[in-house]
């Protein structure tokens, strides 16, 4: 491993950063409504001097209300599923693991099902009732994560394979309820949880809820980063990582928990987008080495590029129609994972 | 070891600097709020209507540019006559034709926001069974008005239809179709008047079998139509087993078309199936083919119910009489009959005219 230095570190993010700031331009300026590029640097710039009286206001709120807001989600739940995938990858010690291993956005979904069904009979104000399909999702991903827990528990401990099992038939599980209730649900809501199963940023959350998203990603990230040089050793071994003074018990716990956290925030934003958490972290491997002290803010800065990208494709490509931005990453992501596990055996 | 420590506090400077970078992004739009409307020369007048979700609807007066977001409502736009105030429709919006021309937006499950935001609509319509929730309340926080129906029987499509008109602010144009609509469906009444109702199982989609619920307006146009649907189950979109189908013995299949020939192939692929030919309907090739018009909450679903009724009761549309009494519905000029009966084939308004002959 090459020793980290505060310049390679800073000079990853910084190119990193200027890709992001490149992608989120582009996706700005794509859409069903065309916007030059032109017109958009000039209209960026009069928002910055606050002289936002002089825009059109259609152009406005295409620009400003419709495609950052989206763009901004996407960084988030991207950033968010990529460093969950990074720590759930180093957690279990398989290359295989994502964030939905464990069955979490399939617990999501079915709470974000029910949330759907009861929604009708509760005659809610609409503010309340646009928080409880985001609110079911977490619950129904914090009950997961929590029963996957103490399942996978095998003498008081975490132990990873254990883990691995407990989540996997939790979600096959999980999936068949998610099933029965499709099979019951009408029209508009069925086809309205399909594409939420496939994920999609058309839908906004609430503005406390995107606030939350956007505090739960830097804390738990930030928890995650504290512990990036254990999650180094333990990639040794759990004995060996132990032998090295790493309390890997109190490592696990709160890489699980934080790691738990970040997935459930954006599912319950975004629904399913897979692929973004599994090929992200292995991607910024081959690139930047499996140092997790550089790993984890490159894979951060790497999925929020990989789901912006997505999204501006799943937004232009049958435009005006959108695909599920889910739909896009599972078609990249799969030949993209194929490719780089043949390259490595190559 | 200081190294480690310094790449540590320098990730928690970039994590401080991006994430002051994000807030500074996302605050942007607040500014937006702030700004005085684009056109403060005109001040539109604005009318509450209360919606079919119950919601109350700030609709400006007059509307000039609508944007439909189900093919059922713009189908009922272009039967008041607005045609020409629709901007914007969605991908499935293909009737009548010209609705096909129209802006697309998307699909009514996945419009695209900033294409419905470029069209400028003083109202977007949506309706409950199709729409999404989420749709809805995205185009509230846009500031863009959006009126939503929810009929549940044909009464209630020829009411919200009415009501739409009011909305959209040609309350005459709407009473002219409802009583043109009420007038076919009392004509109906009394032609089928003393009929037994045909029981009929409608055929949503034959592989699994997918029919009608006794909640939809489906199920109340076959009831209009001198039929009963033996399918008694409060879910809309039951799954049925063919079991219950063959011990209940419909005496029609009804499907649902907009090309005849493919019903057509689908009843004889339908037929050779091992438990379908047990059914008495299929043995005797019994089976009705409507317009698709028939799945949609839209004005035209009337025409639809009377070509069903021609066929499942033509005793009741003697072939003098008809002529006099065709009233072509303003969506829809009269459909053709379509019955193809015993294994003959031929049509039975065939088999009518050589009896009258």
């Amino acid at each position: 491993m090459r020793p980290l230095t505060l310049s390679r570190l800073l000079m990853h993010c910084a190119i990193l950063s200027a890709v992001l700031f490149i992608v989120v331009v582009v996706a700005l300026k794509l859409g069903a409504v065309p916007v030059s590029l032109y017109g958009l640097g000039h209209d960026l710039l009069r928002v910055l001097f606050r002289q936002t009286s002089q825009l059109s206001s259609e152009y406005q709120l295409i620009i400003f209300d419709i495609r950052l807001p989206r763009i901004l989600l996407g960084i988030f739940v991207g950033a968010s599923l990529s460093v969950a995938g990074a720590s759930f990858q180093a957690l279990l010690r398989n290359p295989l693991a994502d964030p939905y291993v464990l069955g979490v956005s399939s617990g999501a979904a079915v709470g974000a099902i029910i949330a759907l069904i009861v929604e009708p009979h509760l005659a809610l104000a609409p503010a309340v009732a646009a928080l409880l399909t985001p609110v079911g999702a977490f619950l129904g991903a914090a009950i997961t994560v929590t029963a996957v827990y103490f399942l996978g528990l095998r003498e008081g401990q975490i132990d990873s394979s254990t883990l691995l099992l407990a989540g996997i038939i939790s979600a096959s599980f999980l999936q068949a309820i998610i099933m029965f209730f499709m099979s019951t649900l009408s029209g508009g809501n069925y086809r309205g949880i399909a594409f939420w199963m496939m994920g999609e940023l058309q839908t906004q959350p609430p503005q406390i809820v995107s606030l939350i998203l956007r505090f739960g990603f830097f804390l738990a990230a930030g928890i995650i980063y504290t512990t990036a040089s254990d999650l180094n050793l333990l990639l040794a071994g759990e004995k060996e990582a132990m032998h090295l003074g790493v309390d890997v018990r109190r490592v696990r716990l709160v890489v699980y928990i934080a790691a738990s956290l970040l997935t459930g925030l954006a599912v319950s934003v975004s629904g399913a987008i897979g692929y973004v958490g599994l090929l992200v972290p292995h991607v910024m491997r081959l690139l930047f080495g499996s140092d997790h002290r550089i790993l984890l803010p490159t894979a951060a800065f790497g999925g929020a590029i990989a789901v912006v990208v997505a999204d501006t494709l799943a937004r232009t490509v049958v435009s005006p129609a959108e695909l599920p931005v889910g739909a896009m990453t599972a078609i990249a992501g799969a030949p993209l994972f194929l490719y780089l596990m043949r390259r490595r055996l190559a | 070891m200081s190294k480690r420590k310094d790449a540590r506090r320098s990730f928690s400077a970039v994590c401080a600097a991006a994430a002051l970078l994000l807030c500074a992004a996302s605050w942007c739009p607040a500014l937006r709020a702030q700004t005085p409307p684009a056109n403060p020369l005109a001040a539109p007048v604005y009318k509450d209507f209360v919606d079919e979700a119950g919601r109350t609807v700030h609709v400006p007066q007059p509307v000039q540019r609508i944007v439909s977001l189900a093919p059922s409502l713009t189908e009922t736009i272009y039967a008041l006559g607005l045609q020409d105030r629709l901007v914007g429709d969605t991908d499935y919006c293909d009737y009548p034709p010209d609705a096909q021309k129209k802006t697309k937006v998307g699909g009514a499950i996945n419009p695209s926001l900033e294409q419905i935001v470029a069209l400028r609509p003083d109202l977007v319509l949506v309706t409950k069974s199709l729409n999404l929730l989420e749709t809805v309340q995205a185009l509230d926080n846009l500031g863009i008005s959006s009126y939503g129906t929810d009929p549940h029987t044909v009464q209630e499509i020829i009411s919200s239809t009415h009501r739409l008109a009011e909305v959209l602010g040609v309350p005459e144009a709407g009473a002219a179709l409802g009583a043109d609509l009420e007038r076919h469906l009392a004509d109906l009444r009394l032609r089928l008047n003393g009929l037994t109702p045909r029981r009929v199982l409608f055929i949503v989609w034959s592989d699994p079998l997918i029919s009608i619920g006794k909640g939809t307006f489906i199920a109340d146009a076959m009831r209009l139509a001198g039929a009963t649907s033996i399918v008694d189950s409060a879910q809309d979109w039951p799954h049925m087993s063919l079991e219950e189908v063959v011990r209940l013995q419909p005496d029609y299949l009804v499907f649902a078309s907009s090309h005849s020939d493919s019903a057509q192939n689908d009843f004889d692929v339908l037929a050779e199936r091992p438990g379908w030919r047990g059914l008495e309907a299929v043995r005797n090739r019994r089976f009705a083919v409507i317009s698709d018009a028939v799945n949609r909450p839209a004005p035209r679903i009337v025409s639809a119910i009377e070509d069903l009724a021609r066929q499942l009761h033509p005793e009741a549309f003697p072939p003098h009489s008809g002529d006099e009494k065709k009233i072509p519905s303003p969506a829809e000029p009269q459909l053709s009959l379509r019955l193809w009966d015993s294994s003959s084939g031929v049509p039975a308004f065939l088999e009518v005219c050589a009896c009258a002959l």
